[in-house]
């Protein structure tokens, strides 16, 4: 008589050898008891039809980039230097000074991959265009513009991270376009490793996890949404 | 990156699985791996570099699911679950199939007791060997193969009936 421990031992593979034999010679002997070992082996098989997309979905940038970024964070935190006033004076005039730079060059039309619309700052040129068509899944090695993840915001607007040699941040797409909710450094050229470190931009993915409604788009939702046009939800 | 994050990174898809077969549904799972992962980072200096991380890891979710069902206790408040994510495929006979299909297979799994469910997760859905499991959950092989047994008929019993 084999016991429903020693047959789920038996399917799981954890008998030896003599075990073994007795089993099959059992299961050779006895209907009843094939039926119930298929009935465990199905069990096995609709856990694993269950439980394998799981493992073979894309892994969230959420976790990705808890991963990368804990690099950067790990040392220590060390106490800021104390710095003689006049150098906040200093960072703060040069700020001003990067403003009106800013604030001039925006003005000139199709200047750059930042422009002014009704008072919000939108993406245009190619990082629109980059914006509008791109997908996350089979960009080409040598995109100017990387785009990182895919999501939708709180508010239903849709979102993407972007990464290129000027500019790297948040945009979401409104009415005015693709407004920068965010934007800091870009890291990504042409050429070069940036595929690691493209999306993995700490600031960047800081900014899109405090946005972020949900789960980041897979593939196929990215696809969806850029053929509806990035409609909000 | 360091070694440490690399190798938990290559681990990711096998422990949101794992997860998944702990924790009551998709959200709760997603909930799971990050506080396990912040768990982890936090507590980083405690794995010994040649160990297994993969064990040492599991160890960790299964103590954080523990503790968030103990914070449920307490609170006694039940979680809300989240809408599933859109639906993929173009194939909507097929897609209600499959779907009905995994509804069962989740309700099976959360009417077993949490220490079935466990031996469920390393066991069948893992595929850890009986020493593994009982290793990492600190129990004699005896418990693990009773509760697995037991687990795997309630299992197989609900699914055959469905």
């Amino acid at each position: 008589m084999i016991d429903d421990e020693t047959l789920i031992a038996y399917a799981d593979g954890e008998l030896d050898e003599i075990g073994r034999a007795r089993v099959e010679r059992a299961l050779a002997a006895d209907a009843a008891l094939r039926a119930r070992l298929e009935a465990q082996q199905r069990l096995g098989g609709k856990l694993a039809t269950f439980y394998r997309p799981v493992a073979e979905e894309e892994v969230p940038e959420r976790f990705r980039s808890m991963l990368e970024t804990n690099v950067i964070a790990f040392p220590a935190p060390r106490a800021r230097p104390r710095r003689p006033f006049w150098q906040d004076f200093a960072a703060l005039a040069a700020t001003l000074l990067l403003g009106l730079a800013l604030g001039r060059s925006l003005l000139l039309p199709a200047a750059g991959p930042i422009g002014v619309e009704n008072g919000t700052m939108v993406a245009q040129g190619p990082l629109a265009t980059a914006l509008d068509t791109q997908l996350a899944s089979g960009q080409p090695a040598d995109a100017a513009t990387r785009i990182g993840t895919s999501f939708a915001a709180a508010d239903g607007k849709l979102c993407r991270t972007f990464d290129s040699a000027a500019l790297a941040g948040v945009a979401c797409r409104g009415d005015q376009g693709w407004q920068l909710l965010m934007t800091t450094a870009g890291s990504a050229g042409p050429h070069g490793d940036y595929r690691q470190a493209g999306s993995a931009n700490p600031l960047v993915a800081e900014a899109a996890q405090a946005l972020m409604a949900g789960e980041p788009f897979d593939a196929a939702a990215e696809r969806r949404a850029r053929d509806s046009g990035w409609q909000r939800r | 990156m360091q070694a440490f994050e690399r190798e938990l990174l290559t681990l990711l898809p096998r422990l949101r699985r794992f997860a998944r077969a702990l924790a009551r549904d998709a959200a709760d799972a997603h909930d799971l791996v990050q506080a396990a992962l912040e768990r982890a980072l936090k507590a980083r200096e405690q794995w010994a570099p040649g160990t297994r991380l993969d064990s040492w890891m599991m160890r960790i979710m299964r103590n954080c699911w523990i503790d968030e069902m103990r914070s449920r206790t307490r609170r006694a408040r039940t979680f809300v679950p989240e809408e599933e994510g859109a639906s993929i495929g173009s194939d909507a006979h097929r897609e209600v199939e499959i779907r009905a299909e995994l509804h069962t297979v989740e309700k099976a799994m959360n009417s077993l007791s949490a220490e079935q469910r466990e031996v469920i997760a390393l066991v069948l859905v893992d595929g850890l060997a009986y020493k593994e499991a009982a290793d990492l959950l600190d129990i004699p092989m005896g418990t693990l193969t009773s509760r697995l047994t037991r687990g795997r008929q309630a299992l197989a019993q609900m699914l055959e009936a469905a």
